[in-house]
């Protein structure tokens, strides 16, 4: 479904990601993981067309990904609060990303009801997204990217800055959505998180792929031990 | 309270405005060393000047009754330009600083601001010159006390009025409104306000007791705008709350553009930033009362028309992108055809245009030929200015804090703005100049028009051309928006 071919990412000399080929198919449930400055986020900004590669390309559906608008349809994707317009109310955004997707308000306050458990301030309140909690405003990213009901879900750290209940909420709301065959790639430091829930992971270290595994009842040992530091 | 001064120097002394914008400084500068040689040479002239206008008249009366409107001005671009004396409270909330410091102390700073340097240096010459020269000791000790004062008052005053109106932009419009109609009434004698300012100062002077009032006035100013910042203390009393927000659902018919359309809205109404260049253009209408002084000079007639029907589309069209900085990507990763985001701004300035067109059609009853000029200028500027402006700005990848006031705030600003307004302006200009000299000037606007009108025919393929420049530039601009 994706292809990631000789990808080739570079700031200055520093050389931010350089893979050679990763194949992510239909159906894929991918972890990132990975030390800060280890490519994940350029990986998945690379994905997403927001930065241009120095070499390699990124093709989706078979279509190179700066060349057409297409895969634009079938992936919800949050990376950061960049995604979110400030100066909306939750509600407003949504019914926005929402509009651009050929849902009208009502669909998504039944969106929104069936996810009440993940998203439990009022959606209502006429608060600005900018004025909004870390943690929330993570969550109306993520569920604006699960909107349009794609097939292709991209997170960036989507654990980040959420409550106990929620993380567990959204473990759930993964897998189910994998289950119904939607193809997932996130990037995460909670590594038993990711263990718990991905089918494959790709470790990442200064921009080189390290491992790409199956995961297996043995993957969190091996990267526990592999992220062990002595003190 | 000495390290109190320490960071708030430090604070604007390492705010990164400095280092990166050398050129908007050197600018600034030199406009401050204008205005300074321009109130010492006003004052040294005044007395002269005076002697000759108005023959017969007291001198220092005169002076006084000018210093009232100088003060209803001041007030005015003080209320534009001068920034409340804040330090950013919020990392000394917790430290044993008291309350009441840590407001006294930035508000009495705001006392040697440059806007309270300026009308001195306007009026000591003259005081020194004049009053001391003719009056008693104790006469003109009270009346610069009382000059004094007064600009006191207006340095408080100024932060009452903007904590209470920034908000009220409605208000704002209509106090600049009263204010225009008491100094037009007072300038043909209707209501002689400035000249019972003068009395008033002339009686405080010649019985000292009267003092006492400037003296309470002023420090009445001070004290309800220390309660003000006092109330306004905590973080989170900044924030306002709001009856349900407001909705266009009129724009919903028009799918993805309405949608687009009604964002920038919402973008340019709720953040100050975006809104305070709106209310900026609709003052800047009024500039027409000064250019239309003579309706038969057709460059004038021209330059009006360009700033009536692209007032908004320039100051808020130079930073298009810009605007969106904080959440550009989330047009990028989202179903947004290039073409309809284009469009957007494009519908958008012409829609401002037509709007500043309507508004300042009243100016036809000057001369019929304002109506018609304009109207060409807006064709103009919907056709060509506006296409121009889309390309410049997918140059310009400064991201811009919405939040941030915009009255000397430079941030975004840089040598494209100044390159922008070459064509915007240069085209008609040079139009004019070619017709001139073909001795048909008259005919300048007309070819304008028309030119604009096959713009706007051909918007298609111009917009494509735009957003064929937009799809090459994206990457540098929201790699270059994400960095803040």
């Amino acid at each position: 479904m994706i292809e990631l071919n000789n990808l080739k990412k570079v700031y200055g000399t520093k050389t931010a990601l350089s893979v050679g080929q990763i194949i992510i198919p239909e159906r894929d449930f991918t972890g990132l993981v990975g030390n800060n400055g280890a490519g994940k986020t350029t990986m998945l900004s690379l994905i997403l067309d927001l930065i241009r590669p120095h070499s390699g390309a990124v093709t989706s559906k078979g279509k190179i990904v700066p060349e057409t608008d297409e895969w634009k349809n079938y992936t919800g994707s949050y990376l950061n609060e960049g995604f979110l317009i400030p100066f909306l109310t939750p509600f407003e955004f949504l019914a926005f990303i929402g509009s651009l997707h050929g849902k009208n308000s009502s669909d998504v306050k039944d969106f929104l009801n069936k996810n009440r458990d993940f998203y439990t301030e009022n959606i209502d309140s006429s608060k600005y997204i900018r004025e909004l909690s870390a943690g929330n405003k993570n969550k109306i990213g993520i569920l604006a990217a699960m909107l349009p009901e794609p097939e292709i879900l991209i997170l960036d750290e989507p654990f980040s800055n959420l409550d106990p209940r929620s993380q567990s909420w959204l473990k759930m709301k993964l897998k189910s959505l994998h289950l119904e065959g939607v193809t997932i790639l996130i990037s995460s430091h909670d590594l038993k998180h990711v263990t718990e829930i991905c089918t494959r992971i790709i470790l990442l270290e200064e921009g080189i792929i390290i491992k790409d595994t199956k995961t297996s009842p043995d993957t969190l040992v091996e990267l526990e031990s592999y992220f062990s530091v002595q003190v | 309270m000495y390290q109190l001064l320490n960071h708030q120097r430090k604070e604007k002394l390492r705010s990164p405005f400095w280092t990166k914008n050398i050129l908007m400084n050197i600018l600034l500068g030199f406009l401050g060393l204008y205005l300074i040689v321009t109130a010492l040479v006003v004052s040294f002239m005044a007395a002269g000047f005076i002697r000759e206008e108005f023959e017969g008249r007291d001198v220092i009366e005169v002076f006084t009754a000018f210093l009232f409107y100088f003060f209803i001005f001041d007030l005015g671009f003080r209320f534009l330009l001068q920034q409340l004396p804040t330090l950013s409270l919020q990392p000394y909330l917790t430290l044993p600083v008291t309350k009441s410091k840590l407001i006294h102390y930035p508000l009495l700073r705001s006392i040697s601001s440059f806007f309270n340097i300026l009308p001195v240096i306007l009026v000591l010459p003259f005081f020194i010159m004049i009053v001391c020269a003719n009056q008693t000791g104790l006469y003109s000790t009270i009346w610069i006390a009382t000059v004094f004062s007064v600009i006191i008052t207006n340095n408080f005053l100024n932060f009452i009025l903007k904590k209470y109106f920034v908000k009220r932009p409605v208000l704002i419009l209509a106090i600049f409104l009263v204010a225009g109609c008491l100094l037009y009434f007072d300038s043909i004698g209707n209501a002689p306000l400035s000249g019972y300012f003068a009395a008033a100062v002339n009686a405080i002077a010649n019985l000292p007791f009267l003092f006492m009032i400037p003296l309470i006035i002023a420090a009445l100013t001070y004290y309800f705008a220390y309660h003000l910042l006092r109330k306004n203390f905590y973080p989170e009393d900044s924030q306002t709350t709001r009856s349900r927000p407001e909705s266009y659902s009129f724009l919903n018919k028009y799918g993805e553009l309405g949608e687009l359309i009604g964002i920038e809205l919402k973008m340019i109404l709720r953040n100050k930033r975006p809104m305070s260049v709106l209310i900026f253009s609709i003052l800047f209408l009024a500039y027409g009362f000064i250019l239309y002084d003579d309706p038969d000079n057709h460059f004038n007639l021209m330059l009006g028309g360009f700033i009536m029907t692209a007032a908004f589309a320039v100051n808020y069209g130079q930073f298009l992108f810009s605007w969106e900085g904080s959440y550009f990507d989330s047009f990028m990763v989202n179903r947004v055809s290039s073409f309809n985001y284009i469009k957007t701004k494009y519908i958008l300035i012409a829609f401002s245009g037509f709007m500043t067109f309507v508004i300042t059609l009243p100016y036809a009853f000057i001369s019929y030929r304002i109506g018609f000029v304009n109207a060409a200028m807006l064709l103009f500027n919907i056709g060509i200015s506006s296409v121009l402006l889309l390309l410049f700005s997918t140059r310009n990848s400064t991201s811009i804090v919405l939040e941030k006031s915009q009255f000397l705030n430079y941030q975004g600003t840089g040598a494209m703005q100044f390159l922008m307004i070459i064509p915007l302006l240069g085209i008609p200009l040079i139009t004019y100049i070619v017709f001139l000299i073909l001795g048909i000037q008259q005919y300048a606007v007309f070819a304008l028009g028309a030119v604009g009108f096959a713009g706007i025919i051909f918007y298609r393929p111009l917009l494509q051309i735009v957003v064929n420049s937009f799809v090459k530039r994206k990457y540098v601009m929201s790699s270059n928006f994400r960095k803040k």
